[in-house]
């Protein structure tokens, strides 16, 4: 990680992009999923749920940003990012279907 | 709101003066044993004794905010002062422990 | 990055901190200004009276005025006075103003209307620090990504310095990248607890904005959800039926038999002189912490009871809400109030020793090469510009408001053109000059034009400090005091830039420039 932006291969350069798209947009999808399984899942009265869910998720943005610059490989930085994102998306969704059929 | 003060900057001053490195530096001495340790449950108590006032003040919420802004302005007059005016910030705290239980109970 | 987590982080500490630094930097100089936005409206718009606080006079005087100039419009909108802005501001629906909006500055004891100066005022900064003047919503988007931004550049700066505790009471003032660093770390680790508080709570603030999934994965829209946490908002239609209106004092005095702590700060009457009519009280929320946004009292405008009020909050409720207090600071009193201002002071200037270290470290390494790279002669530009220059582009805020004239045309705007073209003035000079030269011409023009201030205030209005401190006027006379005292730190600043000998003046230009960079940065 040398600081000069000069003389740095393209494959680097597209790793970093490719990073910080992921921390973007991986990282927005990941807190917006993590907020509503908090809204869904806590045991308390539901509009708190939901702001106790969106207060949260601004934590797992930030560790989403920690994990895609941490990691080793822009590949695992995607795959850390998106496929919680996934579990989580899925987990939402039935509890979705299954509450408002 | 002085006693917060008083109290908080005092505590800084204590558990500044509980590291080895600081103490050697402003009193041209090293730190017996115990010393230290001494320093820094004094720090601690200060504080603590900072935030009873800062609550009995205004509550928990206001107080808190209080003591903290309170606590970070002395740290940062404590710190950046250091380097510059040693003598005079000894002073100062000594002169914070001796008038804080005053402030605390009213009497000035 | 295979070198280990820590570099990985001040790698992303470095590069996060130097992309957003500019925008959070100005973020947060205005920010630090809105602390004192009802001074900076009170010294932008002298004319308006300071009277005796008397809430249920006000109150009275603004229905006359509003039955006599407003009776048709369907809304009313009363801002009252405190002990921080003194004049009454009224407004109404149904006009020919600006969206069909009518504003008005009131004198809080005859109720007659005050011929003020077009002015946006502290509300200029205000919106700036959280709209940044662009379109509704992009400006609310970018800045609640800077301040997620400043949260990751905090957590990542924590990680990345090793002696967090070792050095916690470290600060060398001495020559070179050493002092900065310190400086840097010792501002961003004593004032660590306010840095942390408002970059969160400035997200908690937006979340219903930039994070509105929870809500609509348990709701049909936002709006039911906020009529559920908050209700009591909903528009009446009007009955076409003609009743006269309670006198609002008299409503004042129900409401603080019910709620005798309630400071109120804001009314909205809707469908006035209607048997419909519905006044809200809306509290400012200064006695306690938490903000609870929603809060309110309804009455029946007709036959005087009591409609809605707004229920207790949850825990929940006071969390999030408490988030939304510390930021505003709204509950802080004149002392409390100050370190708000010096924390939010110590936030700008850990962003910008940031910047100018990330400048000053690339520098060094090419000082013996004699050239500099384009993208750090581009940093150097943006930092100049985003920094002195914006001291500069406030001054001309300030200067605008006392010498346009009152009659202007569109006059509230210009001010804020003016701001913005005194701020492309700078980056111009910035291009155009070298780097330590610009900041050193810059801050020095900043430091003439703040500690002039004072001089502009007294010879335009009359309220110069001369009257304004045996008058005990202390608004008028802090903001004199302040921008005079910020004035005599930039002329320290500008006299540190200009000072420092420059070296070998015989070089070509070009190759001269490289070590006053380096020195610029020591």
């Amino acid at each position: 990680m040398k600081s000069t932006a000069a003389g740095l291969p393209l494959s680097y350069r597209l790793a970093v992009a490719s990073r910080c798209l992921a921390a973007l947009f991986g990282g927005y999808a990941l807190a917006a999923m993590a907020g509503v399984l908090l809204s869904q899942w806590l045991p308390l009265p539901r509009a708190d749920a939901v702001q106790v869910g969106m207060m949260s998720s601004f934590l797992f943005y930030l560790g989403a940003f920690i994990w895609a610059f941490a990691s080793h490989s822009a590949w695992r930085a995607w795959l850390g990012i998106l496929l919680p994102s996934l579990v989580l998306g899925t987990i939402n969704g039935l509890t979705y279907w299954v509450a408002r059929p | 709101m002085l006693a917060i003060a008083l109290f908080a900057f005092a505590g800084c001053a204590a558990l500044c003066l509980a590291m080895d490195k600081h103490f050697s530096e402003l009193l041209g001495r090293k730190p017996r044993p115990g010393q230290t340790l001494v320093l820094r449950l004094a720090g601690w108590l200060l504080l603590a004794l900072a935030l009873a006032a800062a609550v009995r003040h205004a509550g928990w919420a206001i107080g808190l905010a209080e003591l903290f802004g309170l606590l970070m302005a002395s740290l940062c007059l404590w710190v950046f002062a250091l380097p510059y005016r040693p003598r005079w910030l000894l002073g100062l705290a000594a002169l914070s422990l001796v008038l804080a239980p005053f402030s605390a109970l009213g009497l000035i | 990055m295979k070198e280990g987590f820590r570099q990985a982080m001040a790698w992303l500490h470095t590069w996060a901190g130097l992309i957003f630094g500019w925008l959070l930097f100005a973020i947060f100089l205005t920010g630090t200004m809105s602390y004192f936005k009802p001074e900076i409206t009170r010294w932008s718009q002298p004319e308006v009276p300071v009277r005796a606080l008397d809430i249920p006079l006000a109150l009275g005087k603004a229905q006359d005025y509003l039955q006599r100039n407003a009776g048709d419009a369907p809304n009313w909108f009363i801002q009252l006075p405190d002990e921080r802005t003194p004049g009454i501001t009224v407004g109404w629906r149904g006009g020919d103003g600006q969206r069909g909006f009518i504003r008005k500055t009131l004198d809080a004891a005859t109720g007659a209307e005050v011929p003020t100066r077009e002015t946006r005022g502290g509300d200029f900064f205000y919106r700036f620090h959280f709209q940044l003047e662009m379109p509704y919503p992009w400006g609310r988007w970018l800045a609640t990504f800077a301040a997620l931004m400043m949260l990751v550049g905090l957590v990542t700066g924590i990680i990345t310095h090793k002696k967090i505790f070792k050095e916690f009471f470290t600060f060398r003032p001495g020559k070179g990248q050493r002092l900065w660093l310190d400086g840097h770390n010792a501002i961003g680790v004593l004032v660590l607890p306010f840095h942390l508080m408002i970059s969160y709570s400035s997200l908690v603030i937006f979340m219903y904005m930039v994070m509105p999934a929870p809500i609509l994965a348990g709701y049909d829209n936002q709006d039911s959800y906020f009529n559920e946490v908050f209700g009591g908002r909903d528009l009446v239609a009007a009955s076409g039926e003609k009743a006269p209106m309670q006198a609002l004092p008299q409503l004042y005095a129900r409401l603080l038999a019910q709620a005798p702590e309630a400071k109120i700060s804001w009314l909205e009457i809707q469908r006035p002189g209607d048997r419909n009519a519905q006044v809200l009280f809306v509290p400012d929320g200064r006695e306690r912490v938490s903000v609870q946004r929603g809060a309110g009292w309804r009455f029946n405008g007709a036959d005087g009871s009591l409609a809605w009020s707004a229920r207790p909050e949850s825990v929940a409720g006071i969390v999030s809400g408490g988030f939304y207090g510390l930021h505003m600071a709204s509950f802080a009193g004149p002392l409390l109030r100050w370190l708000y201002f010096f924390f939010g002071l110590a936030g700008t200037a850990v962003i910008g020793t940031g910047l100018v270290m990330w400048l000053g470290k690339r520098q060094v390494k090419h000082a013996r090469s004699g050239t500099q790279p384009f993208e750090l002669r581009l940093v150097e530009v943006l930092n100049i510009a985003s920094m002195s220059g914006l001291i500069l582009a406030v001054a001309g805020f300030f200067w605008a408001n006392r010498l346009l004239p009152v009659g202007l045309e569109g006059r509230a705007q210009w001010e804020v053109n003016l701001f913005f073209g005194v701020w492309l003035a700078s980056l111009l000079h910035a291009l155009l000059r070298p780097g330590r030269r610009a900041w050193g011409e810059q801050l020095a023009l900043a430091a003439l034009a703040w500690t002039a201030l004072p001089l502009l205030n007294g010879l335009t209005t009359g309220q110069g400090l001369n009257h304004s401190i045996p008058g005990g006027d202390w608004a008028m006379a802090g903001f004199d005091l302040t921008v005079f005292g910020c004035g005599l730190l930039f002329a320290w600043t500008a006299a540190k830039m200009l000072r420092e000998p420059l070296p070998t003046a015989r070089r070509t230009p070009k190759a001269a420039r490289t070590p006053h960079l380096e020195a610029e940065t020591n």
